[in-house]
């Protein structure tokens, strides 16, 4: 069978994230228009200028991983453990068995961000070696006391290559492995490259997605520094505002999401059930942000999939809530879009979740093959008042019936780094 | 028939070089690059050296080096090295080329970590007795000492970003962190694009450095690097029996890929073809690599039947040979197993015997040797290698540069957490 030949189809999900750990969930507070974004609990936020954030509360990996896995736990920084317990998920709902895979033909990639250090690992090396003097720390008592008091494995427990590592490990994927760091986008890329391969016949299944948690107190810090975010502190869940004109930045958010990514001929040799096919994709860079890059990604993803701008049922937007963001991504979409009629509806689940970085992408996406599923889409949450700046038509209020069998995925990082997918389903 | 993906542009800033000439004409005469660290006071650290690169200026490369003046060595690297490509191809802006065609894909690693701010906040903040932090002081104390370009300029997809809006390269754009394998899995994956016909051309390597404090006690508390600290340019002693751990290294590597018909078309130099890539997951464990080499001969027999090429058309390897007791010895049996009675044929080196270990940056740097002794026919060694290891006894170019003509060259990455990577390049033939 030639490559052109191949097709890929969702077999498996797993979620975990602030509107759900499982998928009935996740669809309920989609449905319900119930939002997972709300005062930070995982620390005390008082020091910080945003205080709020989309949180999954009250995860324990144990819960999820087989007994085996538990101790390895421990050696995992908290994105790490929520894309092992997705990737869980992922395989679970997928009904394959593992011992009826061939490991050589089993992938994995992931979509992953820098990863903060746990402060308290490094609290007695620092104690040890700083000099009282604001920001000199005595590199000598570092590296004859300070050293020796931080865990031998400490590094190991922050790389961010780590998550397919585990994954791998775990279910004995033995294939092609591969980490995406691309910020915002991450997560999409690494499942554009997961097709691809599949699609290419090097492997033939994928345990694919992405997954980032910044809601700690080192990353919540540097990103209060330089992202845009929204300062809404005292009605958190009104704070991410997709397309609005009030809206004032980005809300930050944690989770992983997983999908079984499998070659449709296996898929129904083992009569799996499928969400959707991944039927086509694009990358691009948009230099000066002004759309241009974003539409030949769509463009790209669209062509592959051999469908006109029209196929499309709705477009699930890269949408998060930043002032200059939402109005470059308008631009792109409507460069592609503009002349549909009637317009295509446009959804952002960031507004549900916050910005799950590396783990947005696929979770997002999620909310659509969830969508497909149960013949409706959701609401954009927060979107009362439109801004001209941005010409979309932002699905709000009633739930929607889907018409169309495609839906497109956009995504992009701040830098201009894009990608966008076109999911069709499953009939 | 596939799209053939060849090598226009070359470019790298190491230890031995500022330059691809330098660097391939260092690695023939056998020098070293490692010596004691002098980017932070490292003489209470286990390990006190490290091949780091020296005299570097990025005003010699690009008109405003104060655009990176908040990025770290990673990016500054990165851009000096893609400005050598992107010119040795004949692709910098006033190049007609069709801008939307060409991508990135690096595998670029992080950005240096405000050590010492961090370091003051959290002894300020911690608690010995109930060994818990304030967060609430720790932010306050972050807001206000932390710097917030050179926050944002730790991201990982900083790198692969600058590359694309200062060269104006508007194609796909992606960055690789698969730790040591990364800049070689980001080439496999951008000859894939180009194959595919997602780009006509990828602008495509690696840019690191780990040589920091943080970087240091990291693998330090992984026992991982050679404390060697009495004769550091003869720590990096890749196969020998007294090996003890790699030396870090830094630097970038970047290299132009381009489709074929598209380098003949607008008459590019090429330097060699990309012919085979092969990518796999060990599987085994975080920490070692798998003991009878499960995942690294999968991946070079994945670079072979990619290429359409057997073990015995492969002239030369240039091996991970990072100087570590395991990935030397598992790496030669993987050679052993996909060679069979050829293994003793085939003349193996490691350029980290000179270069350090560039970690994501390594790859790409391993690559560009690989090109030039297709190209020059004159293959580097492996130096310090005094004392044969019973485990490794294929031919590893002992201390001795060689005059060999190959034809097909097979580069190895192997990354810490099980990813392995095999690329092959070949003498460009019509």
């Amino acid at each position: 069978m030639t490559s052109s030949e191949r097709r890929a189809v969702v077999t498996g999900i797993g979620t975990v994230n602030p509107i759900g750990t499982d998928l009935g969930t996740c669809w309920d507070s989609l449905r319900e228009g119930k939002s997972g974004i709300h005062t930070i609990q995982n620390f005390d936020p008082a020091g910080l200028p945003v205080r709020f954030a989309g949180e999954v509360v009250n995860f324990d990996a144990k819960q999820f991983v087989d007994k085996k896995d538990r101790k390895s736990l421990r050696m995992m920084a908290r994105s790490i453990q929520l894309a092992v317990a997705a990737a869980q998920l992922a395989l679970s709902d997928s009904q394959a068995q593992i011992d009826d895979l061939d490991p050589t033909r089993f992938g994995v990639e992931f979509g992953a961000s820098l990863i903060a250090s746990e402060l308290e690992e490094l609290g007695h090396a620092s104690l040890v070696s700083a000099n009282g003097q604001p920001g000199i720390v005595d590199l000598g008592k570092w590296g004859s006391q300070g050293l020796s008091n931080i865990p031998p494995l400490w590094m190991l427990k922050y790389l961010p290559n780590m998550l397919a590592c585990h994954i791998s490990i775990m279910h004995n994927a033995q294939g092609p492995n591969n980490t995406i760091t691309e910020s915002d986008v991450a997560g999409m890329l690494a499942l554009g490259e997961a097709f691809r391969i599949l699609r290419r016949n090097q492997a033939d299944y994928f345990l694919v997605g992405g997954a980032e948690s910044r809601i700690n107190p080192l990353s919540m810090v540097r990103q209060c520094l330089f992202q845009p975010l929204s300062k809404r502190n005292e009605e958190p869940a009104k704070a991410c505002r997709p397309f609005d004109r009030q809206r004032d930045g980005m809300v930050l958010g944690e989770g992983a999401s997983v999908f079984m990514l499998e070659d449709l001929n296996h898929a129904q040799k083992r009569q799996a059930k499928i969400y959707g096919e991944l039927v086509g994709f694009g990358a691009a860079f948009d230099r000066g942000l002004t759309g241009r890059g974003l539409a030949r990604a769509i463009r790209a993803a669209l062509s592959e999939a051999e469908i006109d701008p029209q196929d499309i049922d709705h477009i699930n937007a890269n949408g998060a809530g930043t002032i200059p963001g939402d109005v470059w991504e308008a631009r792109g979409l409507h460069e592609v879009f503009g002349d549909c009629r009637p317009s295509v509806p446009v959804f952002a689940a960031k507004s549900y979740m916050g910005n799950l970085g590396a783990g947005s992408g696929p979770t997002e996406i999620v909310a659509s093959l969830l969508a497909l599923k149960h013949g409706q889409l959701p609401a954009t949450l927060n979107y009362q008042e439109p801004d001209p700046a941005c010409p979309v038509t932002v699905a709000t209020g009633e739930l929607r019936s889907i018409s169309k069998p495609y839906f497109l995925k956009t995504g992009f990082t701040e830098l201009g780094q894009c990608a966008a997918a076109v999911f069709r389903r499953w009939e | 028939m596939r799209r053939r993906v060849v090598i226009t542009g070359l470019g790298a800033i190491t230890p031995l070089s500022h330059s691809v000439a330098e660097l391939y004409q260092s690695q023939l005469e056998g020098r070293s690059g490692v010596g004691p660290i002098h980017w932070f006071d490292a003489r209470a650290f286990p390990t006190k050296f490290a091949a780091q690169v020296k005299n570097f200026d990025l005003g010699r490369f690009v008109k405003d080096p104060e655009r990176w003046i908040n990025s770290g060595p990673n990016s500054q690297f990165a851009a000096a090295a893609a400005q050598q490509a992107l010119a040795d191809a004949e692709l910098l802006h006033h190049s007609p080329v069709d801008r939307t065609g060409i991508g990135v894909y690096l595998g670029a690693g992080e950005g240096i970590q405000d050590f010492h701010n961090m370091i003051y906040q959290i002894a300020r903040n911690y608690n010995s007795q109930t060994r818990a932090m304030n967060t609430v002081g720790f932010a306050k104390g972050g807001l206000e000492s932390f710097h917030a370009g050179r926050e944002s300029e730790q991201e990982l997809h900083t790198t692969s970003s600058h590359l694309a809006d200062y060269f104006d390269l508007q194609g796909p754009n992606y960055n690789c962190l698969t730790a040591c394998a990364a800049s070689s899995q980001a080439i496999g994956e951008a000859t894939e694009l180009i194959r595919h016909g997602d780009a006509d051309i990828m602008l495509s390597g690696g840019a690191h450095t780990m040589i920091h404090p943080f970087g240091v006690t990291g693998f330090n508390l992984l026992t991982a690097l050679s404390t060697f600290n009495e004769a550091p340019t003869k720590a990096s002693r890749p196969f020998d029996l007294r090996r003890d751990g790699f030396v870090l290294g830094e630097g970038a590597g970047m290299l132009v890929l381009e489709e074929l018909e598209h380098a003949k078309r607008r008459r590019a130099p090429i330097y060699a073809e990309m012919t085979g890539y092969g990518s796999t997951g060990d599987a085994f464990r975080i920490t070692d690599s798998h003991p009878e080499g499960r995942g690294a001969i999968a991946c070079i027999q994945g670079a072979l039947t990619d290429s359409g090429l057997s073990a015995s058309d492969i002239g030369y390897i240039n091996a991970h040979g990072t100087s570590t007791q395991v990935n030397d010895k598992v790496e030669t049996v993987a050679i052993k197993k996909v060679f069979g009675d050829g293994a003793y044929l085939v003349p193996v080196s490691s350029s980290k015997s000179m270069l350090g270990h560039l970690i994501a940056a390594a790859g790409a740097v391993e690559l560009i040797i690989s090109v030039m002794a297709i190209r020059q026919g004159v293959l580097p060694p492996t130096i310090n290698y005094e004392v044969p290891d019973p485990e490794c006894d294929l031919d590893y170019i002992p201390n001795e540069a060689r005059e060999k003509r190959v034809r097909h060259v097979l580069s190895n990455s192997f990354g810490f957490g099980g990813q392995n990577v095999s690329l092959i390049v070949s003498r460009f033939e019509n």
